[in-house]
């Protein structure tokens, strides 16, 4: 047995050993996962990989680039190297996840981003397509000091393929003064079962921005995990939950660790039918924070049928001289702006996706700045339209009691 | 008022409801293509009461009477469909429609209505080629086609705003409330060269003010007084110079004696 079996197996004896999430789970208790099973079922006889499941559009050459085949020693070690063991990474109740990851990953891409003499943005286009029934992804990305990164990443359903069960972890480090702009679409199949685990850490003055458009799926769980490790690092992130049907669990830990951090984090939940969305967002200011500064936002919008919108906002103060504020409010579109669309000449429907995706827009905007080059292009390509007819079409209304 | 035999506009006993509260009691109007009707009423006497009640808002339930556009009745018709048939309304207090461009909300609302009237849609550069030209010529900075509607428009922006759907959009009938509020002198003008302009191609307008200067500029064909949800009287131009001058309390008690 080489290292790289030996590893597989201690992971798997490991969640022998421990098990698989608590059905009394605080942090999944409103959508438990799926059993363990269906996160490893296709290790033992997982075809050889023809190819990467991740794919890359870019041209700078302060990119590095590495796919890495995790079955093989060398390789696997050179793609783990500098990550924390499952469990060490503050994955809390999540951390069997991260076990069963080490149990079954089979590729991933090392990406390092480094700084150009300008500073002006390195723009990546990173696809990821499902290459197994069960698979296990890893994307480690790093951006080095002074460098600034515009980073799109897509996992979009395929209609063609079977349904996948996905765990995919992405390890994130930016170097002090870096700045990541990081736009991310998760639309999986409606019956796919998807488990996405960001684990990012802020050297000292770094910048991270995450929008994230994520549609509902059999099981989905976004799951951010941002620590704000270096003084003056800021993280923001904005969720764009659309939920015609099916379900999504955002989860977003945030830890501010030193002085004049500052955290925000924002969710907009869109959904109709019979949809279950479960935004939490929790955020942690460690002991001798001066001036840290944290601030949550979570917005649901029943819009027809019977959704069921659980919004959890959560805050941790151990330190005096900080600013928090945190929000959670139900509510519907905004009448008078659809009113005013409608005495324009639009009709009902086109008024409502108008003043969606608009909402959508200022949304995504908010995090990651006035739209300009890539992502303003990416915005304006029609995708979030696509996405806001297909899955929030008019259908009948709200009923109450 | 005698432009043509048979009005664009006919509102016949029309009584309105918002709430509990009946706002109009019985109101009847005609506005003949390419005429102007200034309504002039105190606070609360119905006016903007009338524009959303025409404009088929919700919250306005008709209880009774017509309106007729072209001969179309109005009132069984959705917000949308009134709006294609030729129907303005501008808003006193324009809402925000946050992340919608300007831009996209004027193209999105122009195409929806040249649909209406058989008419090809604009592209993007056509379109923002006559948008562009048209703000120019109404005060309005270019740069604001690019931001959300409304969002963080000053008052007198948010009404050149307005000028601008109206302009672009050519209704057949439009009805500016208040629309000279929060305008400077140059936006009162914009108003006044606006609004002759598109009287000569035929749109009709009821223009509801409280400023004689501007009245006086839009040479009305009629003005009406709106009192307690009727219109309490009817004149020209010298219906509105008196009431500048005496004030609607004491046009009433005249009313009255």
């Amino acid at each position: 047995m080489d290292s790289a079996q030996a590893d597989i197996r201690a992971a798997r004896e490991h969640l022998d050993a421990q098990g698989w999430i608590a059905r009394r789970s605080e942090a999944f208790h409103h959508l438990p996962p799926p059993a363990l099973p269906d996160w490893l079922a296709a290790h033992d006889d997982a075809p050889p990989l023809d190819e990467p499941g991740w794919t890359l559009k870019q041209g700078a050459s302060s990119v590095q680039a590495r796919w890495l085949d995790a079955h093989d020693p060398a390789q696997r070690a050179e793609l783990l190297a500098g990550l924390p063991r499952p469990g060490a990474a503050g994955e809390g109740e999540a951390a069997p996840f991260a076990w069963a990851h080490r149990g079954l990953c089979r590729e991933g891409l090392r990406l390092h981003v480094a700084a150009t003499p300008q500073r002006e943005p390195v723009c990546l286009q990173l696809h990821h397509q499902p290459r197994a029934r069960a698979e296990a992804p890893l994307l480690v990305l790093d951006v080095a000091p002074g460098a600034h990164c515009v980073l799109i990443e897509t996992h979009e359903a395929d209609t063609d393929r079977p349904t996948v069960a996905q765990n995919l972890h992405a390890h994130i480090r930016l170097g002090q003064g870096a700045r990541l702009q990081h736009l991310r679409i998760a639309a999986p199949q409606p019956g796919d079962r998807v488990a996405h685990h960001l684990h990012v850490q802020l050297a000292a003055g770094a910048d991270y921005a995450q929008a994230l458009v994520a549609t509902g799926s059999g099981y989905h769980l976004q799951r951010s995990h941002i620590t704000l490790q270096g003084a003056g690092a800021s993280a923001r992130q904005a969720a764009l939950l659309l939920l015609g049907g099916g379900q999504i669990d955002q989860q977003t830990y945030t830890d501010l660790q030193a002085v004049q951090c500052a955290s925000q984090v924002e969710t907009l939940a869109l959904a109709q039918g019979r949809a279950h969305a479960v935004a939490n967002a929790h955020t942690r200011i460690a002991p001798g924070c001066d001036g840290a500064s944290v601030r949550q936002r979570l917005a649901g919008v029943p819009l027809a049928g019977h959704p069921r919108l659980i919004l959890r906002p959560h805050l941790e103060i151990l330190h005096d001289d900080v600013q928090a504020a945190h929000g959670a409010t139900w509510g519907a579109l905004p009448e008078d702006a659809l009113f005013y669309a409608r005495q324009r000449g639009l009709d009902e429907a086109a008024a409502r996706a108008l003043v969606i995706e608009g909402m959508a827009h200022a949304l995504l905007e908010r995090c990651l700045g006035p739209g300009d080059g890539l992502l303003a292009q990416w915005l304006q390509g029609g995708w979030l339209a696509r996405a806001i007819a297909g899955q929030l079409q008019p259908r009948e209304e709200i009923h109450h009691g | 008022m005698t432009h043509t035999p048979q009005p664009l506009l006919q509102v016949r006993d029309l009584r309105v409801r918002v709430g509990e509260r009946t706002v109009l009691q019985s109101v009847s109007l005609d506005v003949p293509s390419g005429a102007l009707v200034v309504l002039m009423g105190a606070n609360g006497s119905g006016k903007s009461t009338l524009g959303m009640a025409l404009a088929g808002h919700p919250s306005y339930q008709v209880d009774g009477g017509q309106a007729l556009l072209g001969g179309q009745d109005l009132l069984p018709l959705p917000a949308h469909e009134r709006a294609r048939a030729g129907l303005f309304v501008s808003f006193q207090s324009p809402p925000d429609v946050p992340g919608v461009k300007n831009n996209l909300f004027l193209r999105t609302a122009l195409n929806a209505v040249h649909e209406a009237r058989g008419q090809p849609p604009l592209d993007a550069f056509d379109f923002l080629a006559g948008a562009r030209q048209t703000a120019k010529e109404l005060g309005l900075p270019e740069a604001l086609l690019g931001r959300p509607v409304n969002e963080g428009f000053s008052g007198g922006e948010r009404k050149r705003n307005e000028l601008l759907q109206l302009a672009l959009l050519q209704p057949r009938l439009a009805l500016l409330d208040e629309i000279d509020s929060g305008m400077d002198v140059d936006g009162v003008r914009a108003v006044v060269a606006l609004v002759q302009r598109l009287r000569a191609q035929g749109t009709a307008f009821i223009v509801v003010s409280h400023y004689l200067t501007m009245i006086e500029q839009l040479q009305p064909d009629a003005v009406l007084r709106l009192d307690q949800g009727r219109i309490a009287e009817t004149g020209g131009v010298e219906l509105a110079r008196r009431i500048a001058r005496t004030g609607f309390a004491r046009q009433a008690e005249t009313a009255e004696a």
